[in-house]
């Protein structure tokens, strides 16, 4: 028995589970940090590549360089607007983990992937499509090529939370015998959705920023 | 400031564990361990480009091309020199120091992420590996920064393979990076507030915020360049649209910050150093831990002094400022180490030496630093052994100094035994004067014309050389001093005990080495991690002495130099 702060009598059971609470708060606390640094320092890669474009536009009177066909805005937009609906209900979808609702973040998440699905295919379109032989043609593919790339990383991560989460249902409701290898994501094991949530919104300003520089950015 | 005397948890005392070798030649997840296996790798390696700078001071004992069989072989020489010291030797030695001592400075069990923290070393020996076997496939020769067109088109396939190694590395750095902010921002114990950090922990958050800052920007580059030799694109060619200058502004928009990421955590090592040897409270403690900071955004704004005769002339004069800024944080340091041994009870040990060393060749370092910041200065010196000395005095005589003196400072608490002092007192003064004849001349021969980069030089520069090359020779020597110590301390060595250096520290606040665990208990940071000379710091030690060694004598009979009173 030992007392707290406060001269409330605690048991050592009741002391260890403090502990324990207070080690698991760490942990999620860490991990929290860990990863806003990772996408804070990782966001200058992408920033690197932006001063590469503004960089090459020198060696051109203009931009996109003359006799060069300037990208269209409209596909690219309707991929931002995927990727942005995309992002946000991976929000949602995180809400709905924390309440339990397991269905629910199902039926979610596969829009989720689904909108960020579109927006790759998109951006595969505009890949081949820009006008290639000059510089423009060149950083548009590499800066095009690297987003995608996390994109479509990320995005595999995604899908495999998806499938956890698609075999976990099945296991509830006894389609499936649980092997021990299910995953189940709830109000108290929700950091892997969390993370694929907090870097899907990574990929999404990242985007933002190059969206901008390729179709809007002409000098 | 509250002062607490009782150090330690209750619990029983614990004997320090010894290790093995196979300990280290594995993969695992304690902290120690990894901070040791980066330390080994990275010593590794520093004998590797201090071998083939051996070979660079030998092919320059004569003007004429004569050991090497053509300039193109001194050209990769020289490269994997400079790529091996800065990249495969400076930055990850750092890490393994950091890695070594954060959670125990901070009273914790492990770093943030452990399994993360091994990842990230066991990607530097492969990485180390890739670019050695560029030896094989026709090995880099465009120097370490790597400028293109001699890396794109004059280079081998080993300048590809460079290339690859680099961004490991970067992502091991990145790593490792993300690891200690967590760790020092979320795991310092209770009663320890930021401002009473050790300052090592101060300079590794810095070096950590510039590597996560500028290393993608490398990534960015290396990428470039990898597409440029491999993929047919042409972002530096300017006859395809491409730009020259695009390399050189990104390179060194990393590179000049990662100066810092080798100098900082040195600059932490002093700190320590120079306050427990001297038996004094640091001089200006919240000066020092800023100017790290400050050290650290300000090292951004000045890449472009690397370009001074490539840039547009309208840029020189503000790069110039910033350049000349940077050595104001500085100086707050040195003044305030100044102000630590003032009048201090130093003791001339070799970790002392070492640092005392750092302290007067990066002055000099520093001053030669300024020049360059200078346009005239600087255009006059350009690609010059001007260059080449100041960078080596601030890389050596700073760097490599901090290095030797945090060996023979942690020594001790990493193996538990005593390094031998006189040897490591020879291991000094060799060094240190092996260092001022190599690398002092080169001041003049640049000034005089002398280009750098070149395995032939004009007749008049032989005697110089001849001079720079035999300090060489006895740098080199030197080393040998070392690697005879630690092999003598495995055998003869005496028993560190938990604090030889009654330090106040918490990672002398455990055994040497430390159990697995780190601490018996919860350890309790002392208010005031250099409040040296009072009497709760004296029972403080006591306490630590008495609990983790009472069979020893009084840890500070390990060195007769120890006997200083708390």
């Amino acid at each position: 028995m030992a007392k707290d702060y406060f001269g409330t009598t605690l048991s050592r059971e009741e002391i260890e589970a403090k502990k324990r609470e207070r080690e698991e708060q760490l942990k999620i606390n860490n991990r929290r940090l860990g990863l806003l640094i990772f996408q804070l320092s990782w966001m200058m890669a992408f920033i690197a590549l932006i001063i590469v474009n503004w960089q090459l536009r020198y060696s051109y009177p203009s931009w996109p360089p003359p006799n060069v066909k300037a990208m269209g805005v409209t596909l690219p937009t309707i991929a931002t607007l995927a990727l942005l609906a995309s992002a946000v209900l991976a929000r949602v979808a995180l809400r709905s983990v924390k309440g339990n609702h397991l269905m629910r973040f199902i039926t979610q998440w596969r829009t989720v992937l689904g909108l960020g699905g579109v927006f790759v295919v998109i951006m595969g379109i505009e890949w081949f499509s820009v006008q290639m032989g000059t510089q423009y043609g060149t950083v548009f593919r590499l800066m095009t090529a690297f987003h995608t790339l996390h994109a479509v990383a990320i995005g595999a991560y995604m899908f495999n939370i998806l499938r956890n989460a698609q075999h976990a249902q099945a296991v509830l409701q006894g389609q499936l015998t649980n092997d021990g290898r299910a995953v189940f994501y709830h109000a108290e094991n929700y950091w892997a959705v969390e993370a694929a949530s907090r870097l899907w919104d990574f990929v999404f300003i990242a985007w933002l920023l190059f969206y901008v520089v390729l179709y809007w950015w002409r000098s | 400031m509250a002062t607490i005397t009782a150090p330690l948890g209750q619990g029983s005392t614990v004997a320090g564990k010894q290790f093995r070798v196979s300990d280290f030649l594995r993969w695992t997840i304690d902290h120690k361990i990894i901070g040791i296996q980066y330390i080994a790798t990275s010593l590794f390696f520093f004998f590797v480009g201090g071998f083939l700078a051996l070979i660079i001071r030998t092919e320059l004992w004569t003007p004429a091309v004569d050991i090497l069989p053509s300039g193109t072989a001194y050209n990769t020489v020289l490269t994997m020199h400079g790529s091996a010291m800065l990249f495969l030797f400076m930055i990850p030695i750092w890490a393994g120091f950091g890695n070594y001592l954060i959670p125990l400075q901070l009273g914790a069990k492990d770093m943030a992420f452990p399994w993360l923290n091994a990842f990230a070393f066991w990607l530097f020996p492969p990485a180390g590996i890739l670019m050695m076997m560029g030896w094989f496939v026709g090995a880099p020769e465009a120097g370490w920064t790597a400028y293109p067109p001699l890396s794109v088109a004059y280079s081998l396939d080993g300048q590809t393979l460079w290339i690859v190694a680099l961004h490991i590395l970067g992502i091991s750095s990145i790593l490792g990076a993300i690891n200690f902010i967590v760790t020092i921002r979320n795991m310092r114990p209770e009663g320890m507030g930021w401002f009473q950090m050790p300052l090592f922990c101060w300079a590794t958050l810095a070096t950590s915020i510039i590597v996560l800052m500028a290393t993608p920007f490398l990534a960015g580059a290396l990428t470039l360049l990898l597409l440029d030799r491999v993929a047919n694109t042409s972002f530096f060619n300017p006859a395809n649209g491409g730009d020259i200058l695009l390399w050189q502004n990104i390179f060194w928009f990393y590179s000049h910050p990662a100066v810092y990421i080798m100098v900082l955590p040195g600059m932490g090592v002093l700190s320590e150093v120079l306050s427990i040897h001297s038996r004094k409270s640091i001089f200006g403690y919240r000066m020092i831990a800023l100017s790290s900071m400050a050290i650290a955004l300000v090292g951004f704004t000045v890449w472009a002094h690397h370009m001074f005769t490539s840039i547009t002339p309208q840029l020189r004069i503000p790069f110039m400022i910033t350049s000349m800024i940077i050595a104001v944080p500085t100086g707050i340091k040195i003044f305030s180490w100044i102000g630590t041994i003032w009048m201090g009870k130093i003791r001339y040990t070799s970790a002392m030496l070492f640092s005392l060393g750092f302290l007067s060749m990066f002055v000099i370092g520093g001053i030669s630093g300024v020049m360059l910041a200078s346009i005239p200065v600087d255009i006059h010196v350009h690609d010059t052994y001007f260059v080449v000395a100041h960078f080596h005095f601030v890389l050596f005589g700073g760097a490599v100094f901090a290095v030797f003196s945090g060996l023979y400072h942690w020594w001790p608490k990493m193996f538990g035994r005593m390094l031998n002092e006189r040897l490591g007192a020879i291991h000094f003064w060799m060094t240190y004067v092996g260092f001022l004849t190599t690398f002092m001349p080169m001041h003049w021969a640049g000034a005089r014309g002398m280009p750098r980069r070149v395995a032939e030089y004009a007749f008049e520069f032989q005697t110089v050389n001849q001079i720079i090359s035999f300090g060489g020779f006895l740098l080199g020597t030197s080393t040998l001093f070392f690697i005879a110590n630690v092999l003598w301390t495995f055998y003869n060595g005496k028993v560190a005990g938990p604090n030889p250096w009654r330090a106040l520290t918490l990672e002398w606040a455990t055994t040497s080495p430390p159990p697995s665990h780190n601490f018996d208990g919860m350890p309790i940071p002392f208010s005031d991690p250099y409040g040296y000379g009072t009497e709760e710091a004296t029972a403080y030690i006591e306490a630590i002495e008495s609990h983790y060694a009472p069979q020893l004598p009084k840890a500070s009979n390990a060195t007769t130099m120890a006997e200083s009173n708390a």
